[in-house]
């Protein structure tokens, strides 16, 4: 079972939560936790086991981040969703890539900084991706357009 | 020693944002050597109209027609996607003839979906014909569709529960005679398009993909069948009715433009073969689920549901705090993965081969800008 060798592959690397998930309820087969710092670690755990990274994304919960990567595999249904959780800083907050590990990842993260400011440390081209270049703003923050009609 | 004085030089030729090919807006900034490519990056986000902001700032109602003009082309997919997240985190289940209904309509828009692509593509090759020929039959669909769904394009029509208009028989007797007169259609594909000499030349290992590379870049849909994995959110993770139908995943060997080609062709067949079956077996019952909840207010959790749509994975992730808003909605879109593997094919190939590899993805820019 894909889902037992993912438990044991990601035992070793120290996170805070790696969990059976209820699949019928959220869609998960498995549900980890772990820190913004252990991502590259956790997706080449999750590369080496032939998982492909489905979506990355992120959410605003005003005080923190959340990063939200959901894998998947061809050839087993396993879904997995890894969530890191991320301090605001007065700097902004930071990330490391996964994109050396998943290519794919690159477009991804580009879109979470372009949305929320995020920024991923060692991107090979971290720029805005759908928003134009000279945009000030990051649209998914929850006081952006917060005044009615502004939305 | 000829080579002296010769000095290498590339150029920056830009594709788009306004080209045939690129279906949509989309730029490809190219760097030249002569007829070869050498890098290739592609700029997105000309159509960028804050779907998702959009989605915390309204009710889980209010978003529904928002889902038909993500994909446009294979609208019915995305609001199935949606509406089974929805209905996930609100503990509700569809009634099968629901159920059996939404595969019926969203099988026939993914083959309208298809029809689109082989007439568009095979005109970017330069074949002018079959596009007349694909419109033609896709007519007929429209036909089908509009009579139930009521539009012929940017459709909105399941509803949490259900859908709310059960088919009558007109359709049936209309869907009948369509799956008839395609089957008849496919020789015809199969005679000018596929068994053709000079589009098999064209498109014969012209952007290969590997499974390799189609791992670290998360594709899905025909663009990854082709590369020989079949990988298919109908049978790979079953919903709706899917699991009562028997058809196949086709899938291709070498990779390569051609395959995802044939890919697309024969899924339309299976297609076929699962409205059929769904027709014969069409149960009767309720069309809604009972007592819908007028304000919806699912509780605190999140949900992540995947559907196959025309292109590949279609998976909606919603977030709930508990409000009448949704918190948090992302919409994993097939073509965002599908596309940015192009950097990575199109180098080393011939600037003409790049349209028939940038086709062969079947990109819909409006659901990568979302």
């Amino acid at each position: 079972m894909l889902k037992d060798k993912l438990k044991t592959a990601l035992a070793s690397l120290n996170l805070a939560q790696v969990s059976d998930g209820d699949y019928a309820k959220t869609g998960y087969h498995l549900e980890v936790t772990a820190g913004p710092g252990q991502m590259p670690a956790v997706a080449q755990a999750m590369l080496d086991q032939g998982c492909f990274l489905e979506s990355l994304t992120a959410v605003d919960l005003r005080e923190s981040f959340t990063l939200v990567y959901h894998f998947a595999s061809f050839d087993e249904l396993c879904r997995t969703v890894v969530h890191a959780s991320l301090t605001k800083e007065a700097k902004g907050a930071q990330a490391p890539t996964i994109s050396q590990v998943y290519p794919g990842a690159d477009w991804y993260e580009r879109e979470v900084y372009d949305l929320f400011g995020i920024k991923f440390a060692g991107h090979p081209n971290l720029k805005r991706l759908l928003l134009p270049e000279d945009a000030d703003f990051h649209p998914l923050l929850k006081d952006f357009g917060a005044e009615p009609g502004n939305d | 020693m000829i080579e002296l004085g010769i000095e290498e030089k590339t150029y920056t030729l830009n594709l788009g944002p306004q080209h045939p090919s690129t279906h949509g807006v989309l730029r490809v900034v190219l760097e030249m050597d002569g007829e070869y490519i050498t890098k290739a990056e592609p700029v997105i986000g000309y159509g960028h109209r804050g779907h998702e902001h959009m989605a915390e700032n309204r009710n889980y109602q209010q978003f529904l027609p928002n889902m038909g003009r993500v994909d446009y082309l294979h609208a019915l997919a995305y609001n199935q996607g949606y509406c089974m997240a929805v209905e996930k985190l609100l503990g509700l289940t569809v009634p099968e003839r629901g159920e059996f209904i939404r595969v019926i309509l969203s099988e026939l828009n993914r083959i309208s979906s298809h029809l689109v692509w082989i007439g568009a593509y095979l005109l970017d090759l330069g074949a002018f014909t079959p596009i007349l020929y694909a419109f033609d039959d896709r007519e007929n669909l429209l036909d089908l569709l509009d009579r139930i769904t009521g539009s012929r394009l940017t459709y909105c029509f399941y509803r949490f529960g259900g859908v709310p208009r059960d088919l009558d028989e007109e359709f049936i007797t209309g869907t009948r005679a369509f799956i008839k007169r395609l089957r008849s259609r496919f020789r015809d594909y199969e005679s000018l398009v596929t068994k053709n000499v000079i589009f098999i030349n064209r498109t014969r290992g012209v952007g290969l993909i590997t499974r390799d590379q189609a791992v670290r870049y998360g594709l899905t849909g025909p663009t990854l069948r082709g590369s020989g994995i079949a990988y298919d959110i109908r049978k790979s993770e079953p919903y709706s009715a899917y699991p009562a139908f028997d058809f196949q995943i086709p899938i291709g060997d070498k990779g390569d433009v051609f395959d995802r080609y044939l890919v697309r062709i024969l899924e339309m067949e299976q297609s076929l073969r699962i409205i059929e079956q769904a027709l014969n077996q069409l149960p009767n019952g309720p069309i809604m689920a009972d007592k819908v909840p007028k304000r919806l207010k699912p509780a605190a959790g999140e949900v992540y549901q995947a559907v196959e749509s025309a292109r590949g994975e279609f998976g909606c992730y919603i977030v709930s705090q508990g409000d009448l808003k949704p918190y948090r909605i992302k919409l994993r879109v097939p073509s965002f993965g599908n596309l940015s593997i192009l950097p990575e094919v199109a180098v080393d190939t011939l600037v003409a081969d790049l349209v028939a590899i940038l086709g062969s993805v079947d990109v819909v820019i409006p659901e990568i800008d979302r």
